[in-house]
């Protein structure tokens, strides 16, 4: 099973990848929809699929002797490749995870034991953004709230103007927790919001946090790598998290936890908890009992698949967002309606305003009107459910949030135009929409 | 692709009833030949006899679970939405059927037993923290508990200020009675000093040495000493041993489903007795469905690749394609496995651990003393030189004396090493006469593990 283990920046310059190659890279998506919500679930290339199948099959081979001899070099494979793509000091500094949902759970898990211990004081707090992941709040609440800390949420404008609108904010709410003698223990910070999604200026957050005098910041950046740049040192973080399977073209699923090197490092644990408790949280993360790893050794492949387009990764990103900015404007246009951030603050993915007489009015409103695209246009997008502000003037309560990734082509915003003015013509509200 | 078509009546399937009521009649069993396709990815020329550390998974269920991974890959949110809860529900009604547990909510699916084991201890951890529990409770474990459960417990536990009650069970052994006595013991040793026992954790069959405990008996013995809570790990139970989680009677039971049950790595149940008193478990990794009970916690918990959950009807579906189903599988590799250990007992002049009755579907086999396994590293030394110089997978033990005690010993001293041959539907007797001939060459060439190379 050859492969180029090389890192990127080699002297072999692999065949560029041609249309019909790419069509046939995804020709197991189905054929039936257009695809604008890489950032749910991610893709993965059927080159990719095949990497990982191999690797499955050698364990299914001979599984003792994959598991002394193949796995644990085959993951350290995988944690240069990350260590060098995110600009990370040491190997030791990265970890790797199932998703970003499970780095959460480990880095949120660390501080509930310093409540316990009694290093944090009931009250501590904790200070992450009002629209920080879901399953994030959740675990806040799972492993801080109920420790005894406190949470601070940053309300974060929706739709917004500039990096400094949510600057502000963040200041504001730093400022309010110092007047309330609140100690912050950790702050949690997007670095791209899910929903709605937004590129947040974390450097510049990072910064405010150290001066503030907050001890330890971890950025979700779990739509980040494939997607922007990411360097972990110029974000100076102490943690950083993001998911390889959503633009970095893994199967599902894997992702990297970046612990940046400290004495705190080597009290860093699974949650999981095997042979190697003890060896520090990369090692850890590499035995979680018998599992199947080989979402996360296909490192090599997938640095091999980037290379094939023109600017690798570089050129895959900056494409997929011009790409992205020009048919989210072509569909704003379409139907009268607004971006919800300018595009410097947009990466692959564009909140574009629904037309307000689709009378979005609710959550579940948005998932209906998901489900009804995707049943009867077959359209994949996801919708966001604003809710409007106080005395607020013919409010823009729905957006839908579009992609654009390698596969796409520009009938599949055609078509999700298309269906919109459709619904408009023919009077649809979500109120008639059934549940 | 559509899913694969749901088995029906899957008790009846797991029972071995081959009488059951089905739309299609069953035309033959399962042959030879069939099963060595199922089975032609395992590397040829390997003696495959150590099903028991990562399991093995037919060529049949692995293709089921490609589709299963097209299907998400194809369209993933439309998988999510509208089909891999309800299969996952599915797959946990098969398994509560199984295992004769009364509700499907008792029935989490989660990664191994591993996860399994930081779910309770996680809690257990919580509780000395939050109060419910006082410094130096006590959490008992078996001294041969797996590796990776003793880590967990100090990871969660210790960490946590709870103290540990170890109890030794004798190995060689020759009955339950032996296993019960020493657990009454130890227990009552334990407790000497008026802990309060939290939490005990039993195996039902021990890894390293192998031995069917009589997890019932010890159950029970638990409940009579005021132990608060039993948590039976299971992780080789099923497929290898009958399973009746209320007969058992503990409070929380795990096993690994890719170990005997041919699903792929990886899956296992946590079974959580319901009960008025029954604790608020929580998956450690925290997403949408958290306060929403554990079984449904651990059905999401972020994107992952979910498939090795979903085709455990396509198991009970290839399981019911031999004579017996499950309930004949186990019976055959058991009697098969014991043959085989009697024969290389004798072959080598030394003893089996335990008793046939005590035997899943593997054995422990006394190594000759002249191997001189004197160590864990002498041990690993030796199952790596098997590998690799006669392509025998086999994992070795080496039992140490216990208070000077001599439990086991051939015409030239000690037994101290033993092998742990197993025997699943692929094994052929050629494999075991391997490890025979590899066993008895390097004793002829003089060959002692002290004389092996760290590899």
């Amino acid at each position: 099973m050859a492969s180029l283990h090389s890192t990127h920046g080699t002297t072999h310059k692999p065949e560029s990848i041609t249309l019909s190659e790419l069509r046939s890279e995804f020709s197991h998506h189905d054929p039936t929809i257009a695809r604008l919500n890489n950032g749910s679930f991610g893709c993965c290339p059927s080159s990719i699929i095949s990497a990982q199948q191999r690797y499955q099959l050698l364990f299914l081979r001979q599984p003792d002797y994959f598991y002394y001899n193949t796995l644990k070099p085959s993951i350290l494979k995988s944690r240069r490749i990350i260590q060098e793509l995110i600009n990370a000091d040491h190997v030791d500094e990265v970890s790797i995870v199932d998703n970003v949902t499970t780095a959460a759970a480990i880095v949120l898990q660390h501080y509930t034991w310093s409540f316990f211990s009694s290093s944090f004081q009931p009250g501590d707090a904790a200070i992450i953004l009002h629209h920080s992941y879901s399953a994030v709040k959740k675990a806040v609440q799972a492993y801080i709230s109920r420790a005894g800390g406190h949470v601070i949420e940053v309300p974060i404008p929706f739709p917004v103007k500039s990096d400094d609108e949510i600057i502000l904010e963040f200041q504001n709410a730093l400022q309010m927790a110092k007047l309330n003698g609140r100690k912050i223990r950790l702050a949690l910070i997007d670095h791209i919001t899910s929903m709605p999604s937004v590129i947040i200026p974390v450097k510049e957050l990072v910064k405010m946090c150290r001066e503030e005098g907050v001890d330890r910041i971890f950025v979700d950046g779990a739509q980040a790598i494939g997607h922007v740049e990411i360097d972990v040192k110029d974000i100076g973080a102490d943690f950083y998290t993001s998911n390889l399977h959503k633009w970095l073209f893994c199967p599902p699923s894997a992702a990297f936890l970046y612990c940046k090197m400290s004495d705190e490092l080597s009290n860093m644990h699974h949650l999981v908890i095997s042979h190697e408790y003890g060896n520090g949280l990369a090692m850890e993360s590499g035995w979680v009992g018998t599992r199947d790893y080989s979402a996360q050794l296909v490192l090599p492949e997938v640095m091999e698949f980037v290379r094939r387009f023109e600017g690798g990764i570089e050129g895959i990103m900056s494409r997929n967002h011009e790409k992205v900015m020009e048919m989210a404007d072509m569909l704003s246009e379409a139907w009268g309606t607004e971006l919800g951030a300018p595009s410097e603050m947009c990466s692959s993915m564009v909140m574009v305003g629904m037309p307000a007489c689709l009378g979005i009015k609710s959550g579940e409103d948005a998932l209906k009107l998901r489900t009804h695209l995707r049943e009867c246009f077959g359209v994949e997008v996801h919708m966001y459910y604003r809710a409007p502000i106080e005395r607020e003037v013919d409010p823009v309560t729905g957006y839908a949030r579009i992609s654009h990734q390698v596969y796409n082509t520009v009938e599949d915003y055609h078509r999700f135009r298309d269906a919109v003015n459709k619904l408009v013509k023919d009077g649809l509200t979500c109120s008639l929409l059934p549940n | 692709m559509d899913p694969p078509a749901e088995t029906e009546d899957p008790r009846a399937a797991a029972n071995g009833e081959n009488n059951h009521v089905s739309k299609k009649p069953k035309l033959s069993f399962i042959t030879e030949p069939e099963i060595r396709q199922e089975f032609a990815h395992h590397k040829p020329g390997i003696a495959r006899i150590n099903n028991g550390s990562f399991g093995s998974c037919p060529a049949s269920i692995i293709a089921a679970q490609k589709r299963w991974q097209l299907r998400f890959l194809q369209q993933p949110d439309d998988f999510f939405f509208n089909h891999l809860q309800r299969k996952i529900l599915h797959s946990r009604t098969i398994v509560k059927d199984l295992i004769n547990a009364d509700h499907v909510d008792e029935v989490s699916i989660v990664d191994n037993a591993t996860t399994a084991a930081a779910i309770v201890l996680q809690h257990v951890g919580w509780a000395f923290a939050d109060g419910r529990f006082q410094k130096g409770d006590a959490v008992v474990m078996l001294h041969c508990a797996f590796q990776a459960v003793k880590k967990s417990i100090e990871a969660y536990v210790t960490r946590a200020g709870g103290s540990v009650i170890v109890v030794h069970l004798p190995f060689p052994v020759n009955s339950n009675e032996e296993i019960i006595a020493e657990f009454r013991k130890g227990l009552a040793r334990g407790k000497a000093n008026g802990k309060k026992v939290r939490l005990a954790i039993i195996d039902h069959i021990t890894s390293m040495p192998c031995v069917v405990i009589p997890a019932r008996e010890l159950v029970k013995i638990c409940r009579e000493e005021g132990v608060e809570r039993v948590f039976v790990d299971a992780a080789h139970a099923i497929g290898s041993i009958p399973v009746d989680v209320k007969e058992i009677g503990a409070d929380f039971y795990v096993s690994n489903l890719h170990k005997w049950f041919f699903c792929p790595p990886s899956v296992a149940f946590l079974y959580c007795r319901k009960s008025p008193l029954s604790p608020d478990l929580h998956h450690p990794v925290v997403s949408h469905e958290y306060g929403n009970g554990l079984a449904i916690e651990s059905a999401w918990i972020g994107t992952r690749d979910y498939s090795s959950q979903l085709v455990v009807p396509d198991v009970l579906e290839f399981i019911n394609r031999f004579e017996g189903g499950l309930e004949g599988i186990r019976k055959r590799n058991h009697d098969a496995v014991v043959e085989m250990g009697e024969m290389l007992a004798k072959a080598w002049g030394t003893n089996l651990g335990s008793p046939p009755e005590m035997c899943p579907s593997m054995v422990m086999i006394g190594l000759p003393s002249r191997m001189g396994v004197l160590s864990d590293d002498d041990a690993l030394k030796l199952r790596t030189h098997l590998r690799d110089h006669f392509g025998l997978e086999v994992p070795i033990h080496f039992q140490m004396p216990r208070d000077g005690e001599i439990r086991a010993a051939d015409g030239d001293g000690c037994i101290t090493g033993y092998a742990r041959i197993s025997h699943q539907v692929y094994n052929t007797l050629d494999d075991y006469v391997r490890l025979r001939d590899a066993i008895n060459q390097l004793l002829s060439d003089g060959v002692a593990c002290k004389m092996l190379q760290r590899e």
